[in-house]
């Protein structure tokens, strides 16, 4: 009997040598590969996770990480707290009236491939995003300027068809008006597609292999300083568990909050990895707002009733989403645009948190009964959707539904992806609908602009009695060369979208980075989509 | 034999050809329009109406649907399956690599669920009924009922963070296969030792067992021989579940951040990414046909009266 079991334990015995084995050759191995990350002797390594491939760099497109791209690439002018301030330009000058840009380029500024940037350059790369104006819509530079010219080797002047006030603004933004070598344009052209990516930035992609990482090193003939940290890591990550366990391990060693606004890891991961003691939580200023888009175009919608939106902001308790979901680290939000947005500390109305004026609202106008209201035999019933990879916005949502259903309004949850999402927006498939604002550098000017736009807010806000007169004062502010006029124009805007209540504020969002504890010059930029990882160091 | 070949060969063409045209209908029958899945795609930021128009005519979509069916066809026998609306990128140059990466680790799970299924299978139907057997079933149906994702966290959090001993993702290293192939392996083998453990014993109450005992043979050879007769049972359910465990690495994959075709297949499903959809649908059901006629070889040629029949 003895002898029957030898062969499949001998069998049992050999498979597990064999597995044993494997993890010797493999620890081995390890020591070179993984240490690279986080516990490197040199510390002047980060790795950071990403839950997307940095994708296709070229930077006159729309497909790229943005946090990738701004490293890579530089632009004439930065955005700064402070206004804007020269990057690749030195100085600048405007016409009297407002059409000719005339800038003076920075010189002995090189591309990462040893190509110079000069005006030619310039030239070359506004000509080849100019050639593509139709991926440009959003910009509004892009439809009016109508020339770029070489005046000399440093100075080159922008012809635009009309005065444009956020011409320098737009002119910072991480895409598309930033430099790339021209050698690496296919028949003096970007769009379909280059031959490298040449920036001027402090750091150049030295490896990318798509879906796994991508490697920045630090451009040593940075014309501002060499960077401090040599090398950068993007890891792409599922976010959640993975990224969680591999920062323990120290895999990876720095998170930040993505292009789309949403963290790699939850609050109460970030909390403990900082208990730790290995990590530290660096949060930036409010950078938008979190907010409930409502249809008011969808007539067969409750959702176009302008008292229903406002008994459904009054139902909702910010401060508590703002406690109890983000553990205050975020903090509620009563207007489209915090008042640290340009132009947006404007007088409005504040819609307190009022169960019972939210009833009175919805009595008043009609909507009536017992559990859930009717008017006309119509339900007040409305769906929202969320964004299905956000887990702060399924909470806000059932708490909402919970909050709505008190003062008699039913929510339908649906959690969907972001693209399906965003193409709800387009066609105007929906009731109400998780959104957030561009972000600091785009605020107001962009959102407000996408107000008119059919894949953005047109369906928001084309319901509501003052559009035609929205949509007119939106197209005059984006010429007006006049302060006072732009301030009267966007004070009017915003009166008249938050009298409509079409956007419900819900929180004001910003920029987490969880980093090691010892790295300093954790900054932030005047945008959610970029970090300057060329201030950063570890301390020795 | 040839012959035999040529015969499965010919019939997964229609079987092919079917599934190629399904998927291919169903991706169009979304109600999402392609030109404006590949601008949100490509993150343009505000698309309008021009930019479709220009959108839909370079990627042909104004042709009537059979045509572009017949298009897409007959460049994927080439291998050409057209550009990813996402990256713009070739699909093959995704898809190929992701395909690889999966098939490693299949493999390397499948040699492992092979071994361990056969030793387990034996051990229990050697010893059935006995604690050993009973024992052996009731943690194979523990484990295998556990999620893999609960698994996986868990045997990453023991022997990557806490004993770190392993990396917690990734396939740099061959330390890397380790925590995967365990996770598929645990999830299948309990599973496939349950084939190989009844046919096993439907064998062991077989005339030639106790021929065999009558004659005096030991009992190493009986085995050996029953053995022999009840892996026929088990070739076409290890055969096939190569591609059952292709297409259902997800979590896994998900999980250990592995460049599959899993997280591939799933990325394209979120952001809607057709050309690599319909490719991968296509490759699946390729690596289902294959294996199932390679198995079938296999069983043919160790069993001589399959062949007659077929």
């Amino acid at each position: 009997m003895v002898k029957k079991q030898v062969v499949p334990f001998l069998v049992l015995v050999v498979t597990a040598l064999w597995l044993a084995g494997c993890s010797n050759s493999a620890n081995s191995e390890k020591e070179s590969s993984a240490n690279s990350a986080a516990s490197s002797s040199a510390r002047d390594e980060l790795v950071y996770s990403t839950a997307k491939d940095i994708n296709d760099m070229n930077p006159h497109l729309y497909a790229g990480s943005m946090p990738a791209q701004g490293i890579v690439y530089e632009s004439l002018v930065e955005n700064t707290a402070e206004g804007i301030k020269p990057l690749l330009a030195e100085s600048w000058d405007i016409s009297e009236d407002g059409k000719l840009y005339t800038f003076h380029l920075r010189q002995n500024v090189t591309f990462h491939d040893g190509e110079p940037f000069n005006a030619e350059a310039v030239k070359l790369n506004f000509d080849a995003v100019q050639s593509n104006a139709s991926k440009h819509a959003w910009i509004k530079l892009s439809s009016m300027l109508t020339e770029t010219k070489v005046i000399d080797e440093y100075t080159v002047q922008l012809v635009l068809s009309e005065p444009y006030y956020p011409t320098l603004l737009e002119l910072s933004m991480t895409r598309p008006y930033v430099f790339l070598s021209p050698k690496d344009f296919i028949d003096g052209e970007t769009k379909d597609g280059v031959n490298g990516f040449d920036g001027t930035g402090p750091y150049k992609l030295t490896d990318h292999k798509t879906d796994q990482y991508a490697v920045f090193e630090a451009n040593e003939r940075y014309w501002n300083g060499a960077p401090k940290l040599k090398k950068i890591t993007a890891k792409v990550l599922p976010a959640g568990e993975t990224t969680f366990l591999a920062l323990q391990k120290g895999e990876v060693d720095f998170v930040f909050t993505d292009d789309r606004g949403a963290d790699s890891i939850d609050v109460e991961a970030m909390n403990k990895l900082a208990e730790s003691g290995g990590f530290q939580i660096v949060r930036s200023e409010p950078m938008n707002t979190k907010m409930i888009v409502a249809n008011s175009s969808k007539q067969d919608s409750p959702a176009a009733d302008a008292a229903v939106r406002k008994a459904l902001w009054h139902s909702i308790d910010r401060e508590t989403i703002s406690e109890a979901i983000f553990s205050g680290t975020e903090s509620a939000a009563d207007t489209l645009f915090s008042s640290n947005v340009n132009y947006a500390n404007v007088e409005l109305e504040k819609r307190e948190y009022d169960i019972e004026l939210a009833k009175k609202l919805l009595e008043e106008n009609g909507w009536a009964g017992e559990g859930i209201r009717e008017k006309d035999g119509r339900k007040l019933t409305m769906s929202l959707y969320y964004d299905v990879n956000s887990s702060s916005q399924k909470a806000q949502a059932e708490m909402i539904q919970n909050a709505a259903k008190n003062i008699g309004i039913q929510l339908e949850l649906f959690g969907e992806e972001s693209t399906s999402i965003a193409n709800r927006r387009t066609t105007g498939d929906y009731d109400l609908l998780f959104n957030q604002t561009w972000g600091l550098a785009y605020d107001p000017q962009s959102t407000i602009a996408s107000f008119t736009s059919d894949a953005a807010y047109r369906h928001t806000t084309s319901g509501i009695p003052e559009a035609e007169e929205l949509y007119r004062k939106i197209g005059e502010v984006m010429v007006s060369s006049d302060e006072e006029t732009r301030k009267a124009l966007y004070q009017d805007i915003l009166s008249i979208v938050h009298d409509e209540a079409v956007f419900i504020p819900l929180t004001n969002g910003s920029v987490t980075v969880v980093a090691p504890k010892d790295l300093q010059g954790i900054s932030f930029k005047q945008t959610q989509f970029e970090l300057p990882f060329e201030q950063m160091s570890f301390s020795r | 034999m040839g012959r035999y070949i040529f015969k499965r060969g010919l019939i997964s063409v229609p079987l092919l050809l079917v599934v190629s045209f399904l998927t291919f209908i169903l991706n169009s029958l979304s109600p999402m329009d392609p030109a404006e899945v590949v601008l949100h795609a490509q993150g343009v930021p505000r698309i309008t109406d021009e930019l479709l128009e220009e959108t839909r005519l370079a990627l042909g979509l104004d042709r009537p649907l059979l045509v572009r069916y017949w298009n897409w066809f007959l460049s994927c026998l080439r291998l050409d399956f057209g550009d990813s609306y996402v990256t713009g990128k070739p699909v093959w140059s995704l898809l190929g690599p992701a395909f690889l990466n999966t098939l490693k680790l299949t493999i390397v799970s499948v040699v492992a669920i092979i071994i361990l299924s056969i030793a387990l299978g034996v051990l229990c139907a050697l010893r059935e009924g006995k604690l050993l057997d009973k024992s052996i079933r009731g943690i194979s149906f523990f484990l295998t009922a556990m999620p893999s994702y609960l698994l996986a966290s868990l045997l990453v959090l023991y022997f990557s963070v806490k004993l770190d001993l392993l990396p917690t993702n990734g396939m740099d290293t061959i330390g890397s296969y380790i925590l995967p192939v365990t996770v598929i392996t645990i999830s299948y083998a309990g599973i496939y030792f349950r084939v190989v453990r009844s046919s096993m014993l439907s064998n062991l109450n077989e005339d030639y067992v106790l021929y065999g005992r009558a004659c005096g043979l030991p009992e190493r050879k009986i085995t050996r021989r029953i053995l022999r007769n009840s892996l026929q049972v088990a070739v076409s359910v290890f055969c096939m579940a190569i591609p059952i465990i292709l297409g259902s690495t997800v979590v896994v994959e998900n999980i250990f951040a592995w460049p599959g075709l899993g997280t591939l297949s799933v990325n394209s499903i979120l952001s809607r990414d057709f050309p690599i959809i319909q490719a991968y649908v296509l490759v699946l059901a390729a690596s289902f046909v294959i294996v199932n006629t390679f198995s079938d070889m296999i069983n043919a040629w160790v069993n001589p009266k399959l062949r007659e029949d077929g």
